[in-house]
């Protein structure tokens, strides 16, 4: 990947790894989406017009990730679907490197998870703050985390700069990075150290062996009754001292409210009519030596204008219709095949016209990102969207899908 | 064995030689019980203590001290059955926090970044000090499994709850309320637990209001009673001294 | 005589005070400290760097290849150890005097403090670890960079140190080599089970866990292995009996017969 963006790394943690790590630079590449199964990625969730709004912010600053999520109507019976499980709007980056501040489904806050339907398109957005510098890969994922990715935007700055203040309901004003940290530490350590004052009082005598042999000849008198006043003493400091922290809790916080859990509902999809075009696959094929798909697809135009192929998408690969349509998103390059697509008879379709078309979809995408693999997958089936314009730029779009044949020569 | 006269060791190096070998032992012993005891903690009630927003009233409360009243009850049987120590819940709780704390804060923060008032571990020490001292005081497994045990599960929650209270303040987030826990759990992403996953408390028709602690507290010093009985036989069958021919 | 012996005695004594090696317990100490403040610093740097995405040139070299080194190291040492301590065994355990064989005890001391070590930073420290670092990467692999050190580094390293410990005792030690000791059995054997197990974690995570829940039943193979360091407790009492009986004399006390198993 690219340059790094930061020169400065916050110096908190380990005190040892960190200072011999200091001249190092994190960049993060992809992180994993690739291993999950072809088809997979191919028939659950399709990420289409995808918007990120910078790739270089400070510590702090916030970003956004926006766009569009079509639920593919074929998921596959060997995954939860998001109709019946809770599906939970995620964002795949490595750890908390952005805190995510904001997430959106059609204009409804997900701070939990979400029920879909399949078959519908839905919107979405994720505002996330910078927190950790480095350059960072990132993508867009949902619980069975089928995955468009798009590279992540470089942080600068010192992650010990980071803060997200909130005010609570009963007017505290609190930062969530620090609230409570300090009476962790205290409780924790006070505890801990009472803890080893109980060992100690038994260690500073002989341990093991002495009292092994005087355990064995029936000496009881290794417990003495100073003893027994001491473990009580310990126990009764115990108590008050719990009971002292609960009430402090307690007098600090008066009002307190359990977590808050439980699925938020069914998302609104974006309100669609009839379909402008049809699309119905009638054959695919995958040629092994040629890295492309070949689609033969029945597109009917019920629309009002002619309309053009203009994009096949599957699994975050995007093979455009050079000649049709250009892509001015800045879609990373490896995901993005600008002439990748190719139509036999690229002719508009008129409306009330039904014809037979083949595409070809070539890159080294397929390979790259292991999605040729599908061949090899337990159901070789694919799913994509193919995307129509018309001459004023408008856009239809058609999920297609079906059984892909392998071509090995 | 050879035979053993009185002059082959002085007192005075026997004596030293008992004790270097206590530190030892100590120490070994600490560090064999961590890794045991982690390894079983981590994975019976594990996401509970890695992240706030799991600490809840109902399943939190009931599962971490029924797992970690384990090996306390069954090192406690060894320690004073062979040795009259009334250590062994204090030391595996020792050895667990200890664990957990150096991973805490050396991985979930020093590695990936995750703040401490998020990921901190749950404090059980006040628990084991009231078993060791109820074994000490009564010299009995029965008593301290039914009073002691009742107690570990009983006591968790108050010696924790100075910690998390200021944790489920009520913030109003984009227009919902969450505590600052949610709100953690929101807004430090991870992308291998999602929030569908956390085993909460969700709310039924039958719960008795804000009683919920409490009854889980109860329930859960109820099954330590069991737990203890049971790991205190743990304890005895892992003290065997039995040489086998075969094998 | 007794005045001769005595005088013998404390001239070894002068010789040797005590009977703990002191360089070999801080070489252990020193050894596997530095030792695994390495391999987290190089877990800090080539994690991130190189070791998010299971599919790029970067990660076979720095995570493949330490992988690979791993395996061949642990099978020669292993093979090693175990031999080396085998081919010098003590072949006439009655001609160990009990000098000699306190020594050896406090030398199988430093050799279980190494296997307790080892047992920390693999079942704790790398175990736990685990999970934080599957909130940075998708499961893509199961040779992620947490599991190149947590599965395929540390649990090997105790299995090893467990296993030398053992063999130490089994060829040095008189009461061990006489009958095979069934709480260090335990000790020993049911932590190594927690490799084989790292098989069924594999599996369920391929087929059907994606998420990272620790507390999921998938996991429990690793708890139940877990358990099984109790057996230090039986294996010290076993320790604890032999020592009183070599130390009972000069503390004035009559030697105890030796246990019998009550359990």
């Amino acid at each position: 990947m690219s340059k790094l963006a930061i020169r400065t790394w916050a110096a908190a943690g380990l005190a040892v790894v960190v200072a011999a790590t200091s001249l190092y630079v994190p960049e993060a590449s992809a992180h994993g989406e690739k291993s999950q199964q072809a088809f997979l990625r191919m028939r659950t969730l399709h990420w289409y017009d995808l918007n990120w709004s910078t790739d270089k912010l400070r510590v702090n600053e916030k970003m956004t990730v926006s766009g569009k999520i079509h639920v593919f109507k074929n998921w596959p019976e060997t995954t939860a679907n998001p109709e019946h499980s809770p599906a939970f709007l995620n964002i795949g980056i490595p750890g908390p490197v952005f805190t995510r501040v904001e997430s959106y489904m059609g204009g409804q806050f997900v701070p939990r998870s979400v029920n879909l339907e399949l078959g519908k398109n839905y919107t979405f957005k994720v505002v996330l703050q910078a927190r950790r510098p480095g350059r960072w890969h990132m993508h867009t994922m949902m619980n069975v985390e089928a995955a468009g990715p798009i590279i992540g935007p470089g942080i600068d700055g010192s992650m010990a700069d980071y803060k997200h203040v909130l005010t609570t309901l009963t007017g505290n004003t609190v930062d969530i990075e620090k609230v409570g940290t300090a009476g962790i530490w205290g409780w924790s350590f006070f505890w801990i150290f009472f803890g080893f004052a109980w060992i100690g009082y038994w260690a500073a005598k002989p341990v093991f062996v002495p009292r092994y042999m005087a355990r064995k000849a029936g000496d009881e008198s290794i417990v003495s009754p100073t003893d027994v006043k001491v473990g009580l003493g310990f126990m009764v400091a115990t108590l008050i001292i719990t009971w002292v922290g609960y009430n402090a809790g307690n007098s600090a916080n008066p009002i307190t409210i359990p977590l808050q859990a439980g699925v938020i509902g069914v998302m609104e999809p974006i309100p669609e009519g009839a379909p402008t075009v049809e699309a119905k696959v009638e054959q695919a094929t995958y040629r092994v030596p040629g890295r492309s798909v070949i689609l033969k697809v029945r597109v009917n135009n019920r629309g009002i204008s002619p309309v053009q192929v203009a994009e096949f998408e599957t699994a975050g690969i995007r093979f455009l219709n050079g000649s049709v349509y250009k892509d001015e998103t800045n879609y990373p390059p490896q995901l993005l095949a600008p002439e990748g697509l190719s139509v036999d008879d690229n002719s508009p379709i008129l409306p009330g016209q039904s014809k037979v078309i083949t595409l070809t979809g070539t890159d080294a995408a397929w390979e790259n990102e292991r999605i040729a693999d599908v061949i090899y997958d337990p159901d070789s089936r694919f799913g994509g969207l193919l995307f129509f314009v018309d001459s004023s730029g408008f856009r239809s779009m058609a999920a297609v899908g079906g059984p892909l044949l392998p071509r090995f020569t | 064995m050879s035979s053993l006269s009185p002059t082959v060791f002085t007192k005075a190096e026997i004596i030293q030689a008992s004790r270097t070998a206590d530190w030892l032992i100590l120490v070994f012993a600490f560090l064999v019980f961590t890794g045991g005891f982690h390894v079983h903690a981590m994975l019976t009630m594990g996401d509970w203590d890695f992240w706030t927003d799991w600490k809840d009233r109902r399943l939190w409360v009931t599962v971490t001290p029924i797992m970690c009243i384990t090996f306390p009850a069954a090192v406690q049987y060894w320690m004073w059955d062979k040795l009259r120590l009334p250590l062994g819940a204090t030391f595996t709780i020792l050895g667990l926090l200890f664990g957990e704390w150096v991973n805490r804060y050396f991985n979930f923060w020093g590695w990936t970044y995750f703040p401490i008032n998020f990921v901190w571990a749950a404090t059980l020490v006040p628990g084991a000090i009231i078993l060791d001292v109820i074994l000490l005081w009564s010299k009995s497994f029965l008593i301290t499994a039914v009073i002691g045990g009742l107690a570990f599960g009983l006591i968790f929650y108050p010696g924790n709850w100075s910690m998390l209270a200021v944790l489920h303040q009520p913030v109003e987030y984009n227009g919902m309320v969450m505590t600052i826990a949610d709100i953690q759990g929101y807004h430090y992403v991870r992308t291998g637990t999602p929030e569908y996953i956390r085993f909460v408390e969700k709310g039924t028709l039958r719960t008795f209001g804000k009683d919920v602690v409490p009854v889980s507290a109860f329930f859960s010093g109820f099954i330590c009673i069991l737990i203890y009985f049971i790991w205190h036989f743990f304890g005895r069958w892992y003290s065997t001294t039995r040489f086998i021919d075969q094998y | 005589m007794a005045a001769s012996s005595s005088a013998i005695s404390r001239a070894v004594t002068a010789e040797q005070p005590g009977f703990l090696n002191h360089r070999n317990l801080w070489l252990v100490v020193a050894g596997f400290t530095f030792f695994n403040l390495f391999v987290r610093w190089y877990e800090e740097v080539y994690g991130w760097s190189a070791g998010l995405d299971a599919f790029a040139p970067e990660f076979k070299t720095y995570w493949m290849n330490f992988l690979y080194t791993e395996w061949v190291l642990e099978i020669v040492f292993f093979s090693y150890i175990g031999a080396y301590l085998w081919k010098t065994r003590t072949r006439d355990m009655d001609a160990v005097t009990p000098r000699e064989e306190m020594h050896r005890h406090f030398h199988h001391f430093v050799w279980l403090l190494a296997y307790g070590m080892a047992i920390y930073w693999g079942a704790s420290f790398y175990t736990e670890q685990d999970g934080t670092w599957h909130q940075t990467v998708i499961r893509d692999t199961d040779f992620t960079p947490s599991h190149v050190i947590e599965f395929y580094m540390s649990y090997p390293i105790y299995i090893i140190t467990g296993w030398g410990a053992f063999m130490y005792a089994r060829t040095r030690i008189p009461m061990f080599s006489k009958g095979v000791s069934l709480p260090y059995l335990v000790v020993v054997v049911g932590p190594f089970m927690i490799l084989p197990n790292v098989g069924l974690n594999e599996w369920g995570h391929t087929f059907w866990w994606m998420e990272e829940l620790f507390v999921a039943p998938l996991h429990y193979g690793f708890v139940f292995f877990g358990w099984m360091a109790l057996g230090l407790c039986g294996l010290l009492s076993q320790i604890f009996e032999r020592i009183s009986e070599l130390a009972g004399p000069a503390l004035g006390t009559a030697p105890a017969p030796a246990s019998k198993a009550s359990y």
